[in-house]
């Protein structure tokens, strides 16, 4: 019997595991590919003159000009040929020039990417910490006045809109208060670290940049605080609603009856019998953040996915917009995947499922 | 219970000590750099290549050009690396190099630096600045004197001359990387690493979506004495940030921000407002097919003399000024005076037009405030105030990028909307002739005015400067008088600054010169 469990963890090519992991994969980049065609369907499909767009009045009045740019960027070749272009491009790791900057977008979403990453990844487990820590406080105080201050605290974070946060806070914090700095990723004194990671904390730590890595943390502050309000409101509450549902199980109260408490009961056995649900509110957050973090990103010039979104966008920069859909795309894919995998670690029911 | 609180006070615990971390890192002294926050337009460092405004402002602190604009007078070019004289037909101009003027590498700068430079953009095809050179013929003299020619008269010559997309490049050391006179040139990527130019900066790093960082060039022998020796130009898009970072001393000049945002500065802040060279108006499309009761003259007329100038102009904040024709203020040409409402000339207008009450349709961009006038505002008041001399509007906003294509296309019967120069010359209105671009737009074809379109011809053609004035202020009358355009307002350029810095003086292409500004 004790060799049993070993046994069915040796994942060979025909284990369910392993074949749950492929139909996964090739679901994936199905639904890869799909995205691919929606965001070259709907860049192409936006009313307006992208090349007008990019030239300016004078250079578009120019034939010469507009030929060369045309003729340079294929978009003289039938859609069909063109999606067909794109697609062997990401092949090769090409996602195109981008009509606002004129770089390569691989290249300008290399370093907006980890920017935003940055952010959101202390962002969600700023927001994790606290929002378990007060909704298990609220759930475990059900009724009681510290489970109220927790509910409004959560309604308040879900209700203030993020952009009127972030510029408010940011008005406090910076230029009343001055204890935190200014917009951007580094102070303007500073240069960035040597680029490893792309996370200026990360590559300032490994270049052994102390001065550096405690600027940028600085500087990553405010952002992280305005971005965890609402996450922390929403797994908040969501925490406790789970968290309650958990304490009425019989488990817990077995737990109990043989004497658990504190950590060992909250860990052991309320937690992790609530971790499926959290689990999927913390994956969604997660990718909401990597995708949606426009307005403070604007606040806080920030270089990141957002700003470069909103500013493909506007400016009818086509290869950008389809690259962002694309980075999109793959982040909740990832998201989505990595939360199955999580499932079946924390839950061995699924696991067999 | 205390063990759960300890849950708490450890998330919070994590919280505060991200907190001491930020208060742990105070911004380094940076007494001899200067931070200037704009939104960025900015995808080269290569000069040849840009043509976007960051771009410009980049440049023009890199390279020099042939010419220059003293301080915000954009009327008249002055001597820049050179100095020029012009043949009496205004289609020879000859330029003469400054001795002893030296690249960043100490090299010094000949004329072939200003044959390769110019040729270079006038080569490649694929550079939005290439139409600048259309032309143009560039021709060495020799060591220290080139001479540029046009088929026709071009007294707008000397102003494309300041573009900082015509600066002179340093041709040894571009060629030795990859530049050429024609579309094979590959020096772009070199010159994204590093400038090339005789300014009084050099490149550091460069940043197309951040910043840009701008040392001093230590070799550099112009005019200029530069008071920073460190430049960083940041990308902050927003400009309520950009007021809070000046405020808060984290940067030094704000350029984006609107009149509103001016007028709450805190104490302490200088403050430079000017007229735009941008000029909003409304357009009344002259095509009877597209536009149906707009194409009636006197329906223009009735528009034109309905509207109450100032009150409209209290929309846009500080700087910005009626405007007095196609042709905004710092321009050859410019009129002195705007229109003034006239009930009674409206009236009368409307009713020779035969005008019944049917709605009209205005169109305009709603996302895209031009020198901080938001256009939902301007139309709302443009429609209550037509309401009250009897012109029904509907109001039909929509995002920039789906409105432009009606406006170039020539589909709007009524709209708002902009117009900027492409370089520094009374010549970039002149598309606002019958049956040139802009005309087209409204549905006026050259047939339609023949005088106008006369007008405009002198104004490109003239000869020396004193014709070329008044030949422009004439095109402005006329279309003043009887264009499909409605020029409402030029709005104010308003460039901010701590109170220790001076010499700020806007342009309507590089925004502001870098090397002017100077502590105090």
């Amino acid at each position: 019997m004790g060799n049993t469990p070993r046994a069915t963890r040796r994942y060979s090519a025909r284990s369910p595991l392993v074949g749950y992991l492929l139909r996964r994969l090739g679901t994936s980049v199905l639904l890869l590919f799909g995205v691919t065609i929606v965001t070259f369907a709907l860049a192409n499909l936006v009313p307006g003159d992208p090349i007008a767009a990019a030239l300016g009045e004078g250079a578009a009045s120019n034939p010469a000009t507009v030929e060369a740019y045309i003729q340079e960027r294929g978009l003289d070749q039938p859609l069909p040929v063109q999606y067909v272009n794109y697609i062997g491009g990401l092949f090769q790791g090409d996602m195109g020039v981008s009509l606002r900057t004129a770089q390569p977008v691989a290249s300008d979403l290399s370093k907006a990417v980890p920017a935003t990453v940055e952010i959101a990844l202390l962002a969600i487990v700023v927001s994790l910490g606290v929002g378990v820590a007060l909704g298990s406080l609220a759930a475990y105080r059900r009724g009681k006045l510290s489970d109220q201050l927790v509910r409004v605290f959560s309604l308040i974070g879900l209700s203030i809109p993020t952009f009127w946060m972030a510029l408010v806070s940011f008005n406090f914090f910076f230029l009343q208060l001055r204890i935190a700095p200014g917009s951007g990723r580094l102070s303007p004194a500073l240069a960035p670290p040597p680029t490893v990671t792309g996370f200026y904390t990360a590559d300032a730590l490994l270049a052994g940049q102390w001065v550096t890595f405690t600027d940028a943390l600085a500087h990553l502050m405010l952002p992280v605080f305005v971005l965890s309000l609402f996450t922390i409101g929403l797994l908040t509450r969501f925490v406790r609603t789970s968290v309650l549902e958990v304490l009425d199980a019989d488990y817990v109260r077995a737990g109990r009856a043989k004497g658990l408490s504190g950590p060992r009961l909250l860990f052991g056995y309320v937690l992790r019998g609530a971790s499926l649900p959290i689990l999927t509110i913390v994956g969604l957050a997660f990718g909401t953040l990597l995708s949606g973090t426009v307005l403070v990103e604007a606040v806080f010039a920030w270089p990141g996915l957002g700003s470069y979104a909103y500013n493909s966008a506007t400016s009818l920069d086509l290869p950008g917009v389809m690259g962002v859909g694309l980075v999109v795309g793959v982040v909740y894919l990832t998201i989505n995947f990595a939360v199955d995998l999580l499932y079946g670690v924390l839950d061995p029911r699924v696991r067999l499922a | 219970m205390r063990t759960k609180f300890r849950y708490v006070a450890a998330a919070f615990g994590l919280t505060a000590s991200l907190a001491l971390a930020g208060c742990a890192a105070a911004a380094p002294e940076v007494s001899d750099s200067i931070v200037i926050d704009t939104a960025f337009t900015l995808e080269t460092s290569d000069p040849g290549r840009n043509y976007v405004p960051t771009g410009y402002m980049v440049s023009k602190a890199l390279y020099e050009t042939l010419l220059d604009f003293a301080g915000s007078d954009e009327s008249t070019p002055v001597d820049g690396l050179a100095t020029y004289e012009s043949n009496d037909d205004a289609t020879v101009f000859t330029f003469t190099l400054k001795d002893g003027r030296v690249f960043s590498d100490g090299s010094a700068i000949t004329a072939d630096d200003v044959v390769f430079s110019l040729n270079r953009v006038a080569g490649m095809t694929e550079s939005k600045a290439n139409f600048l050179m259309n032309g143009i013929t560039v021709t060495k003299v020799d060591d220290m004197t080139v001479e540029l020619s046009t088929e026709t008269p071009s007294l707008k010559l000397p102003a494309l001359m300041t573009n900082p997309s015509l600066a002179i490049l340093n041709s040894a050391l571009v060629i030795e990387n990859g530049g050429t006179t024609d579309d094979s040139d590959a020096a772009e990527a070199f010159l994204n690493e590093t400038s090339a130019g005789s300014g009084p900066y050099i490149l550091d790093t460069v940043n197309f979506e951040s910043q840009v960082v701008l040392t001093e060039n230590e070799n550099y022998n112009g005019d200029e004495d530069i008071d920073f020796t460190r430049v960083v130009i940041r990308n902050v898009s927003e400009a309520a940030t950009q007021k809070i970072n000046l405020e808060g001393n984290d940067s030094q000049v704000a350029v984006d921000l609107s009149g509103d945002q001016v007028a709450s500065l805190s104490d302490g802040i200088n403050v430079f407002s000017t007229p735009s060279a941008q000029t909003i108006f409304l357009l009344i499309n002259q095509s009877e097919e597209v536009g149906g009761m707009t194409a009636n003259p006197d329906f223009a007329n009735a528009v034109r003399y309905a509207l109450d100038y100032p009150a409209l102009l209290e929309l846009a904040g500080a700087g910005s000024e009626q405007a007095t024709g196609v042709i905004p203020p710092s321009f050859l040409g410019a009129l002195e005076n705007g229109v003034e409402q006239d009930l009674d000339v409206a009236a009368a207008s409307l009713e020779a037009s035969g005008y019944d009450g049917e709605s009209i349709t205005l169109e305009y961009p709603n996302d895209y405030p031009v020198g901080g006038v938001s256009f939902t505002p301007l139309a709302e008041r443009i429609q209550s105030q037509l309401a009250d001399a009897g012109i029904t509007i509907e109001l039909a906003p929509a995002p920039f990028t789906t409105q432009i294509d009606s406006y170039v296309n020539g589909t709007e019967a009524f709209s708002i909307w902009f117009w900027g120069p492409d370089y520094a010359d009374s010549a970039n209105f002149l598309p606002f002739s019958a049956g040139q671009k802009v005309g087209l737009r409204a549905g006026w074809t050259a047939e339609q005015d023949a005088d106008v379109v006369n007008l405009a011809a002198a104004a490109e053609n003239a000869t020396n400067f004193d014709e070329r004035e008044t030949a422009f202020s004439n095109f402005a009358e006329a279309l003043q008088q009887r264009g499909p355009f409605v020029p409402l307002i030029v709005p104010g350029s308003n460039i901010a600054t701590a109170s220790y810095i001076d010499g700020v003086a806007y342009n309507s292409t590089w925004t502001m010169d870098i090397a002017e500004l100077q502590a105090k």
